[in-house]
């Protein structure tokens, strides 16, 4: 918010310090303020305030800025001038009856008339000072409501007394299918949570956000009726929300004010208008103020202020502060003291409240920096985000860079996915059509970037660690990868190493079978995508992504994609590891060729090789799948390496030619299989 | 029986062996005095044909000379190896100028980076790290920190709503969660992914990273705040700088503290004299915080009286760009290897 330099000076008698000065004694003690030269008046500086919202409602306004400059600086502000001299014949009663309908919406409305204006343009110093801030002058009366605003933060509204119907000011909620027209001509269809000032038939300003064009102040116009009022936050801020208007009044409104400032901004007001526009003030200030406002008393201990600020500051000091900004003090303990705030303090209703008040104006600057003495109580481990960790740098190990991706996708990508809306999560406000769901999975923005990163790259390899979304089960972390290229048994062996590395020693690999429907939806690829388990549970897939949907992607390299529910791998993983002993004899390395039919699985014939080879076999290695030329068509031929070892003595080459053998019948007994000598 | 001569002999040998230049040469000459048929094992063969007193004078002689020449033979046999050595190592050469072969390693995220390094600063001051949904209540992400519905604090937060619940703002209903089931004293930190519903732009993302912090005891005050935090950004930028990183707090207001502050440090372009990156006050904007509004307390189960502490919020990805120098926080969240890559 603006606020005028010299506006803000005219409340001192003092020199104020220089603009960029004060401006950082703001800062320091109040609100962040930057100060530079009026781009509307030269020659004028102004200060731009970022005024706290708990602070709205004693500070949208001159006299509340000047209330700080004089608590920090430690100087005497004055209060403006408000004497009004009231015209003793007439009655205000008989110019216009005042009714609120509704106290809670309005807790005070307070009115005045004034006869016999002249409206014209206000004075320059006035105009000047309205367009420092930012506002328009458009004529005297007008003017000096504003200028009141901006003064005191009390918004006033004035209605030409003449075009009120009925001689009637009544505050209710407005009608259904009511009308009104604004000051600047637009026109609003208000509901019945909308508060208005209405006359005799018809609304005449929407409550706390803006006047209506019909008792518009004009030229001619000679009766005022001033309003100066308070009403609701929540209700104005409800119905400027509605009606998507935002004004200088609903503004300071919508954050609240001091119900008992109404009488001293009016007063002002009228001492103005009956000095600027030459009016009469007419007897009486008609106020319904049913349920008035006191100041509310809070108990200091300022030992509690030392405690919770951490530095001492002198009592008489605090007091002072206090003082300063308005509070008043009375003793009850050494320590102890009860605080009267006053009722603009709309913020402060606690001790905690005053602590800032004192700490702030003290000078957050002067608190030492100073380590807590507390027990020596070591940090929990956090497993998740050890196992999360530990992950991330075995993929970072194998080559794989990781991703960070958005959280959401757009209802084009859900479709190519083939995901139900009645799964997913949506987004009911969502900003661009690119976040209408929540991520169900984390393959599709990893895959997106394969689309994005392919230009540049002949190889890529990602993975993100993550949260999805579904209707099920509101969220969970998963870990997915992509790596480009024909690598299936390359995926295979990161997974197998990454499960390794975790502890987690019985995982297999199973054919994956998706239900019929399953397969409808599905993005695997139906024939190259296993499911990996442990035990009889499935942790994730593994595989290609169906063509359709790459084609949809727009992404024209093979690629493999691992999928993995991360809170099961880190319930299963463990840190338990224990060392083999090294066997003292010596390994003897054996290969062995197998031809056999193309369809048979590597694990038929290791399971086979095992069996017969058991327990001597330490470890069997495949090292070479080769189909076509010099093999017979629709077989391969498998080349295993076996490592002979026994705990308890030397193998010699007649044993192990014997185990070889063995191996050798068991694997021919099968029809088609041929071990190659 | 020819004249036993063995000094000459000595000379003789001793000459050839020191000029032999190679091991085959060298070879030869052993062979030649002592191999099988070399001139001092035939003297030492002749010996027994003499009588007893001679045999025992020359024998010692010889065999002392025997000795003698094996170790002139193994000297110049070691200095011929170490002079090919030698001479073999200098025809040898590698151009040191030629690129490595680098193993291909993978990257990590350079928030995941930023991320263990905080975790690792706070955790050696004692602080458990801990984590809390995305998507949260209406009460953990406001109520329960003292927003209330309809007020326009809750403006600060632009939030995404679903149809049960939404996307949380900040990591602070983690705050809350963690004081309803662990009783005070305690210390936390927790970083995770929010949510602000607000256009995108070098600055501002739909989601984003936030670090919160939380220190409860009986007296844990502003002061130890200010200790806790200089010691972060010190440990966090502080140690390739010419001057400590100083904090500077002023009064700010959030709900969920009182009093509340705003946590700048010295501007670390410029050291704290001032530059455009810091629009000339030499300070940065870097956190929140405050401390703990009893209403806090009292939404997370705890007697407001038999507490008080600190808390603290700042955005994460800020961090990050700061420490390594990006200006735009959507390469984040880009997927760029050109970027990721770098890290």
């Amino acid at each position: 918010m603006v606020f005028s330099y010299n506006w803000l000076q005219s409340f001192f008698k003092k020199k104020l310090p220089r603009p960029e000065k004060l401006a950082e004694l703001l800062t320091m003690h109040s609100f962040e303020t930057t100060s530079h030269q009026s781009s509307v008046i030269s020659h004028q500086s102004v200060l731009d305030i970022d005024v706290l919202p708990n602070r709205a409602g004693d500070c949208f306004s001159h006299l509340g800025i000047a209330r700080e400059i004089a608590a920090i600086a430690n100087l005497n502000y004055r209060d403006s001038i408000s004497i009004v001299k009231e015209d003793k014949i007439l009655k205000a009663k008989d110019y216009v009856s005042i009714e609120v309908k509704n106290k809670e919406a309005c807790p005070r409305y307070t009115a005045r008339v004034i006869t016999d204006v002249k409206v014209g343009p206000s004075p320059k110093w006035v105009q000047e000072r309205l367009k420092v801030c930012g506002l328009r002058p458009i004529n005297n009366i007008v003017d000096i409501a504003n200028y009141i605003m901006l003064e005191t933060g009390q918004p006033l509204h004035a209605f030409d007394g003449q075009k009120l119907e009925g001689n009637k000011i009544i505050v209710r909620f407005a009608k259904d299918r009511e009308r009104i027209v604004t000051l600047d001509e637009e026109k609003y269809d208000l509901d019945e949570n909308i508060l208005v000032i209405a006359d005799a038939k018809k609304p005449v300003a929407i409550a706390g956000i803006k006047g209506g064009m019909i008792p518009e102040i004009d030229k001619k116009t000679k009766i005022v009726v001033l309003e100066s009022a308070n009403f609701e936050p929540r209700t104005i801020r409800r119905g400027s929300k509605k009606l998507d208007l935002k004004t200088d009044a609903s503004l300071r409104f919508e954050h609240g004010i001091d119900p008992n400032l109404t009488k001293m901004a009016i007063n002002r007001a009228a001492y103005l208008i009956q000095e600027i526009a030459k009016g009469k003030v007419v007897q009486g200030l008609i106020d319904v103020y049913p349920k008035k406002i006191s100041p509310k008393k809070i108990r200091l201990d300022l030992n509690y202020v030392e405690r919770l600020l951490g530095v001492k500051i002198p009592k008489n000091e605090a007091k002072n502060i206090l003082k300063r900004l308005g509070f008043k003090i009375i003793e009850i303990g050494s320590r102890l003291i009860e605080v009267e705030a006053p009722t603009r303090r709309l913020d402060v209703s606690l001790p905690e409240d005053l602590i800032e008040e004192i700490g702030r104006i003290y000078g957050y600057q002067k608190i030492p920096s100073v380590f807590p003495t507390v027990a020596l109580i070591p940090p929990k481990r956090n497993l998740e985000i050890f196992w999360e960790d530990n992950i991330k740098n075995i993929l970072k190990e194998v080559g794989l860079t990781e991703t960070y991706n958005y959280s959401f996708i757009s209802e084009r990508e859900a479709k190519i996915f083939k995901y139900q809306p009645k799964d997913l999560i949506e987004v009911e406000n969502p900003i661009s059509i690119e976040q209408k769901y929540l991520r169900p999975s984390l393959i599709l923005n990893l895959l997106k970037n394969v689309e994005k990163n392919q230009r540049h790259f002949d190889q890529i390899k990602i993975f993100e660690l993550g949260k999805i979304f579904q209707k099920a089960k509101a969220e969970k972390r998963m870990l997915s990868g992509v790596i480009t290229g024909d690598a299936f048994y390359q995926v295979k062996g990161m997974i197998d190493l990454l499960l390794n590395k975790l502890g987690i020693s019985n995982a297999w690999y199973d054919e994956y079978q998706p239900t019929p429907e399953e397969s409808k939806i599905s993005i695997w690829h139906p024939k190259k995508c296993a499911e990996i388990k442990v035990n009889h549970d499935e942790i994730g897939f593994l595989g290609e992504i169906s063509p359709k949907i790459l084609d949809d992607l727009k992404i024209e390299i093979k690629l493999v994609v691992f999928d993995l529910d991360f809170e099961k791998l880190q319930k299963l993983a463990s840190e338990e590891h224990e060392y083999w002993p090294i066997s003292r004899y010596p390994a003897a390395v054996r290969d062995l060729a197998v031809l056999v039919p193309r369809l048979v699985r590597v694990e038929e014939v290791l399971n086979r090789i095992e069996a017969a080879g058991s327990p001597l076999i330490r470890d069997i290695d495949l090292f070479d799948i080769y189909e076509g030329e010099e093999i017979p068509r629709g077989k391969k031929n498998l080349a295993f390496r076996i490592i002979y070892q026994a705990e308890d003595k030397t193998l010699s080459s007649k044993e192990i030619d014997q185990i070889q053998k063995k191996i050798i019948q068991s694997l021919e007994k099968e029809i088609g299989w041929e071990v190659r000598k | 029986m020819a004249k036993i001569d063995l000094k000459s002999l000595k000379n003789r040998a001793k000459n050839e062996i020191e000029k032999a230049e190679d091991l085959k040469k060298l070879n030869d000459i052993f062979k030649k005095y002592l191999g099988k048929k070399g001139e001092l094992t035939q003297v030492l063969r002749s010996l027994e044909k003499l009588p007893k007193a001679k045999k025992v004078k020359i024998g010692k002689r010889a065999n002392q000379l025997k000795n003698f020449l094996r170790i002139k033979f193994d000297q110049r046999a070691q200095e011929i190896k170490e002079k090919i050595k030698k001479e073999a190592e200098e025809k040898e050469w590698i151009d040191i100028t030629a690129p490595g072969k680098k193993p291909v390693l993978g990257h990590l995220h350079p928030l995941t980076q930023i991320r263990r390094k905080t975790e690792e600063i706070f955790q050696a001051m004692g602080f458990t790290v801990v984590e809390g949904p995305e998507i949260e209540t209406e009460w953990y992400n406001f109520d329960a920190l003292n927003i209330p519905k309809d007020h326009p604090a809750r403006d600060l937060w632009d939030t995404f709503y679903l149809e049960n619940g939404l996307l949380r703002t900040h990591t602070t209903p983690v705050d809350v969660r963690y004081m309803e089931k662990n009783n005070p004293p305690l210390r936390i930190i927790t970083i995770g992914r929010c949510f602000r519903h607000e256009a995108t732009d070098a600055s501002h993302e739909v989601n984003f990273y936030q670090l919160d912090g939380l220190m409860v005891g009986r007296s844990i005050s502003a002061a130890n705040f200010k200790a806790v935090i200089e010691e972060f950004f010190q440990r966090f930028f502080g140690f390739e700088k010419s001057q400590p990183i100083e904090i500077r707090i002023r009064p700010s207001y959030f709900p969920f503290t009182e009093p509340s502050f705003e946590v700048d440090i010295t501007c670390l372009v410029c050291e704290g004299k001032g530059c455009s990156a810091c629009q000339r006050t030499g300070w940065m904007e870097m956190m929140g915080a405050g401390m703990v509004h009893p209403a806090v307390f009292k939404n997370s189960g705890l007697v407001p009286k038999n507490w008080q502490g600190w808390a603290f919020g700042m955005g994460f990805d800020r961090l990050a760009m700061m420490k390594y120098k990006i200006n735009d926080i959507r390469l984040f969240y880009s997927g760029d290897l050109r970027f990721l890559n770098q890290f």
